[in-house]
């Protein structure tokens, strides 16, 4: 299965970035990383390029918030992307707040998978859990 | 391309031609009413009766260069990245398309000279489905040449006649590569030339291949310091009779490109002036603060029906200005350049005939005060004889 990952916005969280590439290549996924500062539309544009089956976004300055607004309207531009698994996690608001209101706020964006301040196998779980649901695992 | 002993180094430009040999350059304004060879061989068949043909070494950006329609699957990746390859071949009319929105693009009337088309990492396959090749079937070009997934190159062969398929220009790390299709439109450059009846036969004087201008002087630009007191990072400012090109340090761009090249080039089509003079003034004109730029320069916007010395002057600090604003964030282009980060600005082509450094430092200055509100100032460096493009088939 192909994942398309990064870090997105200005963000040089490189370390955090390269756990979640060598930790899905264990788990057997074809791994495409843009790496840090990544636009979210690269993220789409590399998910078409490459026939990835799950987006996943990782952010830890608290930058998603501010980009996940945009996904829904990125998104509908596009014409074949229904099927994706959208996944984001990491430290996705500044400051703190109540997980089950993040959780959501980000469901609404179109993720399909939020993983706030969250243990990175756990996610990793979550991510082969839906797979497997979906069919496409 | 360095003037040696035994070396005549010939660049056949929209306005000028140029010729250099270890001690001289000289320009010779061309004869639009001659063909260009005899033109040349009239002005500087003296000169070139001197050299042995495998002594010659021709450049041009005579013949227009090569028309280009990318047809990729996203902008990020397949446009830049085959957009990217073109400019640094030399290719300055590029039109893109969209893959997913095809059906709404209308048919360019023009003959294309080269069609690419590209997508996927060679894993991934059936990009294209007919809607591509229903497109294709009414356009009218010479070449088309398939860059993207190896999975689909079949299925352009067996749909489309007379595809080239490449390898891919994309690698499976998303990556950029370059050779292939550089080294394809590289050549088919030197087949246009040899198919135009004006220019083909500058190959009776030259035993070398003839390349497009703007491909030497991107070659020329690592060893500029050689030249001229550059500071990095810099860009090169070539505006011409026809079209502006500008070559820029990879260090002033944000981007997901990751290549071997120090420097990158693009170009503004229909920016120039001499024969894009028109599209200059309309550019000038759609552009708010072309107004209190020539309130600056102490003149008013009657200066662009004037034909005298000052209108050509006042033009080309112009020029400058819309170059400036088309690669900032103010005018999105295909790349931004971090222009906050530049130490030099080179400038060569026709304006530094006419220019005084101190003409050109009022626009930069006039350019990052309005436009990024700053005060810095790049330094700016004139190749007032042309030299540039002599450096570039050292290499």
């Amino acid at each position: 299965m192909k994942v398309v990952t990064g870090v997105v916005g200005n963000d040089i969280h490189v370390v955090a970035n390269r756990l979640i590439d060598l930790s899905l290549r264990a788990r057997g996924y074809e791994v495409f990383n843009l790496g840090v500062n990544t636009h979210l539309e690269e993220f789409f544009d590399a998910v078409v390029e490459t026939g990835a089956e799950v987006l996943m976004i990782s952010s830890l300055n608290g930058e998603a918030e501010g980009w996940g607004r945009e996904v829904p309207l990125l998104k509908s531009r596009y014409s074949n992307l229904d099927d994706v698994i959208m996944m984001i996690g990491g430290n996705l608001v500044v400051g703190s707040g109540n997980t089950e209101d993040i959780v959501a706020r980000y469901k609404k964006y179109g993720f399909d998978l939020v993983c706030h301040q969250m243990d990175l196998n756990t996610g990793l779980d979550m991510l082969q859990s839906l797979s497997e649901e979906r069919g496409i695992a | 391309m360095t003037a040696t002993d035994d070396k005549l180094l010939i660049d056949v430009g929209s306005t000028y031609f140029k010729l250099a040999t270890a001690n001289t350059i000289e320009q010779h304004f061309r004869d639009f009413n001659r063909d260009i060879f005899d033109d040349l061989m009239g002005k500087c068949g003296d000169t070139i009766d001197r050299f042995d043909k495998q002594d010659i070494h021709i450049c041009s950006s005579a013949n227009g260069g090569l028309s280009t329609l990318i047809i990729g699957v996203t902008n990020s990746f397949s446009l830049k990245y085959a957009t990217n390859i073109a400019f640094n071949s030399g290719i300055n009319i590029i039109d893109t398309i969209l893959y997913q929105n095809i059906e709404e693009y209308s048919l360019p009337s023009d003959l294309i000279d080269v069609v690419i088309i590209v997508g996927g990492v060679d894993s991934h396959a059936n990009l294209f489905s007919s809607a591509l090749y229903r497109y294709i079937e009414q356009l009218n070009y010479s070449n088309l040449v398939f860059v993207g997934s190896a999975l689909d190159a079949q299925q352009m062969r067996d749909n489309i006649d007379n595809v080239v398929v490449l390898p891919n220009i994309i690698d499976d790390r998303l990556h950029i590569v370059e050779e292939h299709l550089k080294e394809y439109l590289t050549n088919l450059y030197q087949q246009d030339i040899e198919g135009k009846e004006d220019i083909k036969h500058l190959y009776d004087i030259t035993a070398n291949q003839i390349y497009s201008t703007p491909f030497i002087v991107n070659r020329a630009l690592p060893t500029i310091e050689a030249k001229f007191p550059v500071a990095d990072p810099f860009i090169l400012l070539d505006i011409g009779g026809a079209t502006t090109d500008i070559h820029y340090s990879k260090d002033l761009v944000e981007d997901n490109i990751v290549t071997e090249n120090e420097y990158d080039r693009l170009v503004f089509k229909r920016l120039g002036v001499y024969k894009s003079k028109q599209s200059l003034i309309l550019a000038a004109q759609a552009n708010e603060f072309t107004y209190e730029l020539l309130t600056h320069l102490k003149v008013t916007e009657n200066i662009f029906h004037e034909q005298s010395d000052k209108a050509t002057k006042i033009l080309m600090q112009l020029a400058i200005f819309l170059v400036l604003c088309k690669m900032s964030h103010y005018r999105q282009s295909y790349i931004n350049l971090k222009l906050l980060a530049i130490n030099s600005i080179v400038f060569t082509g026709g304006i530094t005939k006419v220019l005084t450094v101190e003409d050109i430092e009022s626009i930069i200055v006039f350019f990052y005060r309005k436009i990024l509100t700053s005060d810095h100032k790049p330094v700016a460096i004139l190749d007032s004889d042309y030299g540039i493009w002599t450096l570039g088939a050292k290499v």
